[in-house]
């Protein structure tokens, strides 16, 4: 039977599918649950240095093609994530998702989360719908780099860089998040949504990130265009609800996958649902080991294993 | 998000209110809906009536149970769902438990199966959905028995096979911590928690992993014990844990 292993920098995992942040990963818990059901590993919801309640529901609106959220980065603040999290018994196969505005926010939480113990955060330089953090600071290419060059020299942290696709040269924020061991592609799109017969918007915020089957080809140009030029490690989100989708995002260059949204359709059960269906495609089209399959459909393969 | 007229608005009590809306939903009793105030919050809300066209009742405790109390007759009512599992049947004699307004969930049992009604509240003004046989304790004597509905239900725990429970968590846990464990009858909980969703997918209302709009509301007795926060803490809107009064840590 092929082997569906991967591993993302330093670290391995036993197969693929990851929880992505923000769907159900807030309680310790909830993201045992997750890896209990077969992810290989599980980012947390982001994590800032206050408690944050959030925007006030609907904070999620369900549509055809996927869904609307603005949850609004609720959060308990650093300090109660580490009062909860210190005893946590899978820090390894969880990665810590901080969001901050200022540099100095992200150095702060990254050596609070590795005081505790884990060894990788996932940076939201992505969040599209609150102001002065997640995008807008995920935009600034200069302060983008400047975060992941102080997490690297002031921790041994392994460093996911996840990345907004709401930019118009995607590679340049690529390149500016180089020192990052892995880019995580894509958040969600920002996006609003309409009720015709109340005249209001469904969400409170008005703006909010649009995930689910609908922006998957938008994912798999983001990973194809920024594989085909960095070669760089990616782990591939949006849109991915099916084994099939994920061998997509592994043929354009992603060594492993997030699903989010799609636990709304098919809940716990996806994990496991989807590292068999990987398995068998492996197995069925001949190839012995997931990494044979990685950016295979991307021109220069030179870049594999680089 | 669906939309649909209210048919019937009554005021049940000083505070307490069961809107009928004209919709067709499939639903059982346990379940419930996301009621949406335009401009204003979503929040959860069971369905205290499944049958169609339904019912919710609700007690005007924030600023969406507020503004939908203000509705009239014919004014446009929104909503998702029904969401969330179910009672299970119930067979021989069936006990209902509930407190405050977890009577609204119990009462959509109520229109389909027979049974006892234990319901406790804080005083006699504070009741509603009454029927002529129920059971009722209140905190200050002022209806019924005075004491909790615990207090009143409790000594009759071995008359009934089935015994389903709606109320507030510290009340629950009140009973778990003093029903006898061995007993015939099979017990099932609808449990309440902070709700954004509804769906599954946020984590607010979660218990040791355990979904309380997805995985439930309705848990067996043995499901809820074995949650180890259960009555013990809660989360707030920002995820914090935050501990009840009387949870022991």
């Amino acid at each position: 039977m092929a082997s569906i292993s991967t591993k993302i920098g330093r670290f391995s995992l036993e197969n693929p599918v990851i929880l992505a942040s923000g769907i159900l990963d807030e309680t310790s818990g909830s993201i045992l649950r997750s890896l209990k059901s077969g992810a290989g590993a599980a980012v947390t919801k982001s994590i800032g240095t206050e408690e944050r309640k959030g925007y006030q529901t609907p904070v999620i609106s369900e549509i055809g093609t996927g869904l609307l959220n603005a949850v609004g980065l609720s959060n308990p603040g650093i300090d109660n994530f580490v009062e909860e999290y210190r005893n946590f018994p899978e820090k390894k196969r969880t990665i810590v998702s901080i969001f901050g505005g200022k540099v100095e926010e992200f150095v702060s939480l990254a050596r609070k989360v590795e005081g505790i113990g884990f060894d990788k955060v996932e940076l939201n330089l992505s969040c599209p719908h609150v102001k002065g953090v997640g995008s807008e600071v995920g935009q600034d290419l200069g302060m983008v780099e400047e975060i992941i060059s102080e997490i690297s020299g002031k921790t041994n942290l392994q460093i996911w860089a996840k990345l907004t696709p709401n930019v118009t040269d995607l590679i340049s924020l690529a390149k500016a998040s180089e020192k990052a061991d892995a880019y995580v592609l894509i958040n969600t799109l920002r996006a609003t949504g309409v009720e015709i017969y109340s005249r209001k918007f469904v969400l409170s915020n008005t703006v909010g990130g649009y995930s689910g089957p609908g922006v998957k080809p938008v994912a798999l140009r983001a990973v194809y265009d920024v594989y085909k030029e960095t070669g760089k490690d990616i782990i591939g989100v949006g849109g991915i609800t099916t084994w099939q989708d994920a061998i997509e995002f592994f043929l354009l260059g992603a060594k492993a996958i997030q699903v989010g949204t799609a636990i709304l359709y098919e809940d716990y059960p996806i994990f496991n649902k989807i590292n068999s269906g990987i398995r068998d495609y492996l197995d069925k089209e001949g190839f012995s080991k997931l990494d044979d399959l990685v950016g295979v459909m991307v021109g220069d393969a030179a870049f594999k294993n680089h | 998000m669906l939309h649909s007229r209210i048919i019937e608005l009554n005021k049940e009590n000083k505070d307490v209110f069961t809107l009928k809306f004209d919709s067709t939903i499939a639903a059982m009793p346990g379940q419930f809906i996301m009621i949406w105030a335009p401009g204003g919050k979503e929040i959860p809300m069971s369905l205290s009536d499944t049958s169609n066209p339904p019912t919710i009742t609700f007690r005007t405790f924030g600023e969406t149970t507020k503004t939908i109390a203000k509705l009239k007759v014919g004014d446009r009512f929104f909503y998702r769902g029904p969401y969330g599992n179910s009672y299970p049947v119930p067979t021989g004699r069936v006990a209902y438990v509930a407190g405050g307004t977890g009577l609204a969930s119990i009462n959509a049992m109520l229109l389909k199966y027979r049974g006892d009604v234990y319901v406790g509240a804080r005083t006699k003004e504070d009741l509603f959905l009454l029927r002529n046989d129920f059971k009722i304790a209140t905190d200050d004597g002022s209806a019924g028995f005075k004491g909790t509905v615990i207090d009143l239900f409790l000594p009759h725990v071995n008359e009934y096979d089935y015994i389903f429970v709606c109320g507030p968590e510290p009340m629950v846990k009140t009973m778990l911590d003093r029903i006898d464990r061995k007993i015939k009858a099979k017990v099932y909980i609808s449990l309440e928690r902070l709700m954004k969703c509804g769906v599954g997918i946020c984590d607010s209302c979660s218990i040791n992993g355990v979904r309380v709009c997805k995985d439930g509301t309705v848990f067996s007795m043995e499901e809820v014990l074995s949650l180890s926060e259960f009555g013990v803490y809660k989360r707030n809107e920002a995820g914090k844990i935050e501990f009840f009064v009387n949870g022991k840590r």
